[in-house]
Parts: structure tokens; sequence; C-alpha cells
């Protein structure tokens, strides 16, 4: 990307780079390529000096010529048609008599990245194979598999991969080790380097000699051979049993993972080998180096998972150090969390509950998610500490200490009574959604044993209008109802005030169906209807049962439902019908015997009118009811269903009796609706009574 | 080949140099590994790999660079970091300023010479080296790392020692060292002497691991100058050399009282010197007023801390230093963390875990004398003392 200004920078260097007299000085002339360098590696464009620098790459100045090198890679790929003209130049350093002048230019040319190298780079890169300084092989090896990315294609030259293969014999390490990197790039597509008995003891034979970048990849390498027989396996796990203690973490890890593969049929020996990277393992917890010290602990995290309390006689070396970093400390709490035993459990968790307490919320409360994870096993112990920690008033310890009760609870009954007598005065200090979830469904679900826990909730209902999180409503909803019935008394009113909030739509909930059918209907009449299309058609002129949807301030949720329900569930479909008049209602119901009666549990005062609605939901029509409070008091209703059956029912309540004597006639002797209809009037009736109580 | 690209970033995430390996991961991916690391800073979850996409970041930070590796592959991580690790060691951040500095800048031009040690057998030394003198100078520098809770008990001690060697000898020498190790003193059956059980045990790379593992010969031909010879670890419980009690009492709105005690647990012979004790005071603190039994204290507002210094602390002895700080009477909103008292010195001429360098050998083809120097460090590593 051409800079600002480095037209004027690009004018000057080239001045300079074709000034005869800075040529002539060899230390000038070297400076100025380290300021084209310089300039390069700030981002301004260079390339207007290409042709002079490709000059420059003619000299016996090997620096100069690095440089040079570095200038041509970095450009090529920009200025692929100039670069072709130092392709001449590199060709001809390939064959210089210095191992390092051939090195280096076969390795530039390998790196120039452009296209229509490969043809010119073939040559040399073979000559580089079968050079006799290891530099120049070296470089060679690696530039097979740069010039196969460049070729592009998945096409393999075979005769370039056996040259390769049997450069794995070479008695340079570096060059063993690169013809390994290079065949598993170029075999890509075969699933990489095949590594047959004779590679595999050859390279197990050189590993001492390599350096451990170069051990850490064998390791890898060695990963695809499998063992012929059980002594081989054993002869190899032995051979490779230093590299366990290797001082390079990259080897030991390397070495672990191959012995834990290869001894896949031997459980003992795995085991074995874990126990004796323990030490190196421990040592690389607490390196100098933060990251390394990560990764081993992940490593240890896993390790735990199957064989737990393998680290347990260890565990302070995974106390946390103040000035450590945050995700260090994280995973120390992890492990801490997964090696504790009944020896450590006490010091583990005094050392757990100081960290409850730090500065930072997300390493507190990790902390408190793991004595929450501890608390499965020493429920006891760990429950005391998490209820001492809810004195501390502070909300995000509140938060997850009420978090992790809900958790525990579940998986250990037992302290289930600890936890209610915690949890009181909790809700003062939780905010956030997770908390206030939490602390909820534990107040549902545990009410009856918590004194208070209809008042925390109403003061949760109070508040529901500002409530921001719909889950934490939701969790009301069902914890509201779930304390409903095992304390009805405390709860019923603030339930009904819940539901009224809950039914109480906004207007974007119906503004789709507005100005349709819909709300003439009502939304759960129109849902029946638009099911029942084509059994029977509304007359459109007939006046319409009053919508429940928008009134209705006391049915609850739940029955609402299960009333809606009923028409699916039962053979029964009751359809809205022409208002009976009196008279016919009078006429039929005397011409008819009593098909049904029964009587239902009633107690106390209701509104009539609250019963007349929750009928109208269902389809039952009211034709005549007594006045409220009047003793004896009696309601005539009527029903049809879908096949033009007519329901007529009495309900009666005799003064100081409290039971509701129901008494049903049907037009038609069908017992299974006549079943049906009873339900559904018991549901009916069931439900305003428990409204009530 | 686990990385396939390697950058240096500056503090703002800008690449300073970069070194496409394998070109299978766009070099401008590196891109998105600032906003990610910020973002991931921010969300309090931080961590040494970072991920975009395909493309894995394994990072480190030293001092105000970046080094960061990218791979596309599932590679060897320890492996990683170790490159990186050894990237810093090998390029000196002197060195690696000489390449990035605005202004001019100056190669060395010795060197045009092929480095032999690209092709020799002895990778870590050239021939022909000559020196006037013939000596070795060894260090044996054990730092304790400890950790005490809070109610006074030790949580952490151990000791990691290294023997670091400054080498002036001429040509290719044959060294061999001897220390008191347990496991040589059993192998040769004087179980009786004075022995130190070593453990986890690392070398550099010249010291020829199998002889060790045979007879516990420690033998190499060391590269010129210094090095660091080999690493070890004691993990045996010991007294804690200078042992500290502490009373901080904060009356909130008005002043913090502070009184340390100071014991040095080691033998009478020895001095530790350059003690520095930092005791953390809240960051409100103000009007310092110190009392001290030896040494001198001073405020350091900006760490947060009083340090008392005690220039030389001989064993065995005992002092106190009582520190006094007002408070503002308005107190500030956010908590502060409780951290550690830190403890820094120096005991020199004596080893905790009692090693000994028993003899050097310094063997040549010419057959120079040459005269080994020992010194013994012991010194304070990671050494924390948790304040309630």
């Amino acid at each position: 990307m051409p800079y600002l200004g480095s037209e004027d920078v690009v004018k000057e260097l080239k001045k300079a780079l074709c000034n005869p007299h800075i040529q002539a000085d060899r230390l000038r002339y070297r400076n100025v390529i380290q300021r084209v360098i310089r300039y390069m590696t700030q981002g301004l464009d260079m390339s207007g000096v290409f042709m002079e620098m490709v000059k420059a790459s003619a000299t016996v100045d090997i620096v100069q010529k690095k440089l040079v090198y570095l200038y041509m890679c970095t450009y090529a790929p920009l200025k692929p048609d100039l670069a072709l003209l130092a392709i001449n130049t590199l060709c001809k350093d390939c064959s210089d008599p210095n191992p390092m002048v051939r090195g280096l230019a076969l390795r530039s040319m390998c790196s120039l990245r452009m296209p229509g190298v490969q043809e010119y780079i073939q040559q040399p890169i073979l000559n580089g194979l079968r050079d006799k300084a290891s530099y120049v092989r070296r470089v060679a090896v690696l530039g097979c598999a740069k010039m196969h990315n460049l070729h592009g294609d998945s096409e393999v030259d075979g005769a370039l991969v056996n040259e390769l293969y049997s450069l794995l014999r070479d008695q340079d390490p570096i060059v063993v080790v690169n013809c390994l990197r290079s065949l598993e790039e170029i075999l890509k597509q075969e699933g990489g380097v095949v590594i047959n008995k004779p590679i595999a003891h050859h390279l197990l034979n050189r590993m001492s000699k390599l350096d451990q970048w170069g051990q850490a990849e064998v390791l890898n390498f060695l990963l695809r051979y499998q063992p012929r027989s059980e002594e081989e396996l054993f002869d190899i796990l032995n051979l490779l049993d230093s590299f366990l203690k290797s001082s390079s973490p990259g080897v030991v890890m390397g070495a672990t993972k191959l012995f834990l593969i290869l001894a896949k049929m031997f459980p003992h020996v795995q085991t074995d080998v874990l126990v004796r990277v323990k030490g190196p393992l421990l040592a690389a917890c607490s390196s100098e180096s933060r990251e390394l010290c990560f990764v081993a602990l992940c490593h240890v995290r896993q390790i735990l998972h199957s064989l737990p309390g393998h680290f347990s006689s260890h565990y302070k070396k995974f106390f946390c150090s103040y000035s450590e970093p945050h995700y260090i400390k994280l995973q120390k709490v992890e492990v801490l969390c997964e090696l504790v035993n009944d020896e450590n459990v006490q010091q583990v968790l005094e050392e757990l509950r100081g960290y409850c307490t730090d500065v930072s919320a997300d390493f507190a409360q990790a902390a408190i998610f793991a004595i929450g994870g501890i608390a499965r096993t020493y429920t006891d112990q760990c429950v005391q500490i998490l209820t001492e920690l809810l004195g501390l008033r502070q909300e995000h310890i509140t938060t997850v200490v009420v978090q992790t009760f809900r958790d525990l609870v579940w998986l250990c009954p037992q302290c289930t009574e600890a936890v209610c007598q915690a949890l009181p005065g909790c809700e003062e200090n939780i905010q956030d959604s997770e908390g206030k979830q939490a602390l909820i469904w534990l107040l549902g679900v545990h009410g009856e044993r918590i004194p208070n826990a209809p008042y925390v909730l109403e003061d949760f209902v109070e508040n529901v209008k500002s409530e921001t999180f719909p889950a934490v409503k939701m969790e009301l909803l069902t914890a509201l109802l779930r304390l409903f019935l095992s304390r009805p008394a405390e709860c019923q009113d603030m339930l009904g005030r819940l539901l009224y909030y809950c039914i109480e739509r906004p207007v974007n909930s119906w503004a789709s169906d507005f100005n349709t059918l819909v709300p003439v209907y009502g939304k759960a009449h129109w849902a029946t209807i638009s099911k029942c299309q084509g059994a029977e058609r509304c007359d459109p002129e007939l006046p319409k049962t009053s919508s429940f949807a928008a009134s209705g301030p006391l049915i609850p949720e739940e029955n609402k439902e299960r009333v809606q329900e009923l028409p699916d569930s039962g053979a029964l479909m009751l359809v809205p019908n022409r208002q009976l008049t009196a008279d016919y209602f009078e006429k039929t119901w005397l011409s008819l015997k009593v098909a049904h009666q029964q009587v239902l549990p009633w107690r106390g005062e209701f509104h009539p009118d609250t019963l007349q609605m929750a009928l109208q939901v269902v389809n039952i029509q009211t034709i005549a009811m007594s006045r409220a409070g009047s003793r004896p008091w009696k309601a005539y209703l009527s029903a049809q269903d879908d096949t033009g059956c007519l329901f007529l029912t009495e309900l009666l309540l005799e003064p100081g009796n409290s039971e509701m004597q129901i008494s049903v006639k049907q037009n038609e002797a069908r017992t299974e609706t006549l079943n049906s209809f009873i339900s559904v009037l018991e549901t009916v009736i069931g439900t305003i009574e428990e409204i009530k109580s | 080949m686990s990385a396939s690209a390697v950058f240096i970033l500056d503090v703002k995430g800008k690449p300073l140099i970069s070194r496409n390996y394998k070109g299978d991961v766009a070099m401008s991916k590196i891109e998105h590994f600032m906003p990610l690391l910020v973002q991931r800073e921010e969300e309090g979850a931080l961590a040494p790999l970072l991920s975009h996409g395909q493309v894995h970041f394994l990072w480190i930070k030293h001092s105000n660079l970046y080094l960061v590796a990218t791979t596309s592959k599932n590679a060897n991580a320890s492996l990683v970091y170790s490159f990186l690790y050894k990237t810093i060691e090998t390029t000196d951040s002197k060195i690696l300023q000489e390449y990035i500095t605005q202004q001019s800048n100056k190669l060395e031009t010795g060197k045009s010479r092929v480095p032999p040690t690209v092709t020799n057998a002895v990778s870590w030394r050239s021939e022909g080296i000559k020196y006037k003198k013939n000596e070795v100078f060894i260090d044996v520098i054990e730092s304790v790392n400890l950790l005490v809770n809070a109610n006074g008990s030790v949580l952490l001690s151990e000791i990691v020692g290294t023997i670091k060697l400054k080498v002036f000898l001429s040509g290719m020498p044959e060294l061999r060292l001897g220390l008191n190790d347990r496991v040589l003193f059993e192998l040769t059956g004087r179980s009786k002497n004075k022995s130190v059980e070593l453990e986890d045990v690392k070398f550099h790379q010249c010291v020829r691991l199998s002889r060790f593992d045979n007879d516990r010969t420690i033998s190499f031909i060391p590269p010129d100058g210094d090095f660091e010879l080999m690493s070890y670890r004691l993990s045996t419980q010991v007294k804690p050399l200078i042992w500290i009690e502490s009373v901080i009492e904060k009356f909130s709105h008005s002043r913090v009282e502070i009184m340390v005690k100071a014991k040095g647990q080691f033998k009478k012979q020895s001095v530790a010197n350059g003690v520095e004790i930092s005791v953390p005071v809240p960051s409100d603190a103000d009007s310092p007023r110190f009392k001290t039994s030896v040494g001198s204290a001073k405020y350091v507002p900006e760490r947060n801390v009083v340090i008392w210094s005690i220039k030389s602390f001989p064993g065995g002895k005992e002092y106190l230093m009582r520190a006094h700080f007002g408070l503002p009477s308005v107190e500030k909103e956010e908590v502060e963390g409780r951290p550690p008292i830190g403890v820094k010195f120096e005991i020199p001429y004596f080893t905790v875990s009692g090693i000994q360098v028993r003899y050097m050998k310094i063997i040549e083809k010419s057959g120079y004398q040459a005269l080994p120097w020992v010194r013994y460090i012991t010194q304070s590593g990671d050494y924390q003392l948790r304040t309630s």
C-alpha cells in the first residue's frame, strides 16, 4: 500500500543505489540497502527499487545478499515479472562454492511464492538434495514441500517422494526431521508420511541426536506406528523412557501422548506413565512461563478426569498466588475442585473460602462454584461455608451462592433443610437474572419449609412490572403456582394479581388481529371455532358470547388452558348455541328426566358473575340465576354439543349446606358425552372454588 | 510443523516483524488478534490461546511486545509456547530493538564469515576460542518460593536451584562437575557423607544425558561465556528463612496501624543482604509515619506499599517496624484486594539445600591449567506471606 511521501523516499534511494560511488563502498552500499529494508518493514511500498535491488544481490557480501533476498521474497508476489529477473542471480548462487550462499539462495528462491517459479526451482532443489553440505540439504528438503504447494494440484511426484524417504537416513538430524515435515505436507491427501517398521526403528535410534523441536515432532509422527508385538512395544517404550523427563515441556507432553496411545491395551502401563510424568507436569504447573503453566494445568485437569485423586497429595501446588493471571487462577480452582479427598478437603476448602472474597468478582464466583462442586461429596462443610458467605451481603457472592444451592438440592436432597434456613434475607442482595431465577425456584419448590417464602415472592410480584428479565417472570409464575398448592391461603391473592398481569396483553400481541374476526369472537374462542370449522357454521347475525380474554381477571392461566384443551381431549364438542328462551328451557327441563346428579364441595360466598363468565368460556349458557347471597341459590344452565344434543343443568345451593348439588338432563341419552359434560362442569366449578379459597 | 507464521507485534497490535513459514494461514489474519485480545480482556476471559474461525493464535507477552504464532492445526501447545520463549531467549530484546529502531541502525559487520556452528558437530561452541587466562566461574543459586497463609501456616515451600557458568576457556575443553548428589553417593557407597537429593533435574543441551543416566556424571563441552548449566528443584520443607509476623489494623475513616516483625531463621554466621519487606497499605492512605528498630522504611504510593529495607540482616535476629497512616474520612467506593507481604533477600555463601560443588575437572588437548571459582547464593524467589 503506497504511503504518503514514499515516492520521494523511493526516488532518493533509487538514486543512492545507482550511485557508482556508493556501490564501490561496501559499507555505504549496505547501509542504503538496510534503509530500504527498514522502510519495507514499516509498510512503505519499496517495490520501485526492485531492479536496483536485484543488481545489489550480485555481491560477495553475504549480509547484503541476505538483506536483498529478504526484500525479494517480500515483493516477488507483487511484482512477479520483475522477480523473474532475480531468478538468474539466485540460480547462479545456488551453485556458489560457499554452502551458506547456496543454502540461502535456494531458501529464498523457494520462498518467492509467485506463479511460474516452480519450473525454475525444480532443478536447484534436486541438486540441493544431493548437496554435500547439510545446511543446503536441510533447505532443499523443505523446498520440496514448498514446490509441491506452489504446484497447487494434488499430483504427487513419486520420484521426489522416494528421494525424500531415502533422505530419512541422512546423517544430519535436522535433514531427517525436515524430511518428515516435507513428506507430511506433500502426502497430506494420502494421510501424510507413512511410518513403517524400519523407519520407526530408525527414528527411534536417532531420537537422542535431535534437538528438542525435532524430538517433539518425531514423537508425534511415531504415533502412526503400531508395534507388531508386545515385545517390540515395550522395547520402544523403554527406549523413549528418558524423554518423559526431558527438560523441554513439549517433548515431555509428546512422549506422554505416545506412551498413552501405544499402551492403550495396557491400562496399568498408562497409569504408570501418568504417575511418572507427575513430576514434570507439576514442575510445568509452576513454570515461570505462564502460558506453559496454563497448558500444563489444562492437561492436569484432563488427567484428573480419568484418575481422580492423582494429584491429591500435591494439592498445595495448585493454590493461587496473588499476582497470577486470571486464566491460571481459574484453572487452578477447577483442579482443586477435582482433586479433593478426605485428607485435604479441610485445607482445600479453607483456601477456596479465601478466594471467595477476592476483589475480582469472576474469580470469587468461580471459587464459589468450585465449593458447590465439592459440596456434592462433602455437603455439610460446604453448605456451612456457603451460608457464611451469604452473611457478607455482597451481590456477586449471594447470587452465585443461591445458584449453587439450587443445583445442590437437586443432587443432595439431604441438604435441603440447611439451604432453606440459609435463604431468608438473600433476596435483598440479588439483582441479576440467574440469581433471581435460582432464588425464586428454591422458594417455589421448597417454600413450605421457608416461613417467609410467600412474602419474598410477593415482593417479586409487586415489582413484576419493572422486571426486565422474561426468564425471571416465567420462573416466578411457576414458583408461585407451586407454592400456591402447598400454601394456598397466603398465595391466592398475589397469584391472582400475577395472573392478571400476565393476561393483560401489550398492544403488539393483538395488533395483527386487529380489525378481523378475532377480537369479535375473542382469541380463545376463535381458536376453537377455527378448529371445528366445517363441523358447524356459526350464524354471524347471532349475538355473540362475550370474549373471555378481554376480561375474566380471576381465571388462572393454567386453568384456562386446561379448559380450552378439553374439546380436543374428550369426544365432547360444545358449540356456542342460539340463546334458548327461558320458556323453551322450562318446557324441555320439565319434559326430561334427570340423567345425572352429584354434589361438589362448596364453601362460602362467590360472585355469580364470575361463574357465568367462566361457563361462557366453555360454551355453557346461563339461562337464569339467583342473586348473589340469596339462599337457596339456584342457577339454570344450558349447552349443546356439535351433534345437537342438549344438556340442561340445575345448580342448587341449600342454605347452611357446604355442597353444591348438580342435576343434569339430556335430550338424547348418551352416557359418554354426558360424562364429558359433567367433567367440564366440574372443572369450571372446581376452578371457581379454588380461586375463592 | 506446528506454527504457520510467527509475528512480533507492538503494544497496539501493529506487526513489527513477521515470518511466514508455511503460507497456509493468510498473513492478514493477524489483524484479528488485537481486537480479539481486547474483547477477551474486557470479558475477563483472557487466555494464552485465542481463536478466530479456523485460525488459532498462541501468544505470549514480553515487556511491551506480543509474540504471536498462528496455526490452523491441532498443534502441540507446549512446543509452540516453548518456541516463542526460545525466540525471546535467543533474540535478546536489545538485538531485536536494533532491527526495529526508527533511527539509524547498525548491524554487526564482523560476522560475514560462515558461522562454523552451522555445520559443526558441537553446535553450541565454535572452534578456535582463545583466552589468556583460563577460568570458569560457577554460581550456585537457590531461589526460595514460599507461600504462607494469613494464619501463619506454610502452604508452599520449594527451592529452585540453578547452576550458572561463566566460561572463559580456550579451545574445546571437556568439563566434569562433581556434586554431593545423593543418588551418586549411594551408587558409590558413600551414603554417610552429607548429600542432597535433587528432583526434576534439567540440563543444558551440552550435557551428555546418557552419561548422567548411567553413572550420574555431569560431563560436557561448555558454550563460551554465560549459560545455565542445570536446574533442579527441592520440595523438602525447610523453615522459612525470613519469618514475618504482621498486624495490620484498619480503623475506617481514620487510620491504619501496621506492625511488622521480621525474624531471620537461618544460621547465625550467615547474613542476609538487601532485605526488602514490602507491606501493602490501602491506596487512599496518607501522611505516613514510621518507626523501625533497624533499617529504613519508605512509602511507595504508586505501588501502595511500604518498603522496609534492611541492608544486612544476621541470622537469629529479630527486628520490628511500626507504620502509621491516615485514612480519608470519605471512604472510596471500590473494594481492594488483599495483596500479600513480599520479601526480597539474598544470603551469600549459603545454600538451603546444602548442595556443594565437590570438584570441577577441566581437560583440554593443549593441557592448560584452568581455575574454577565457586560462589553460593540463596535468594528469595516468589516469597509471599498473605495478610488477613
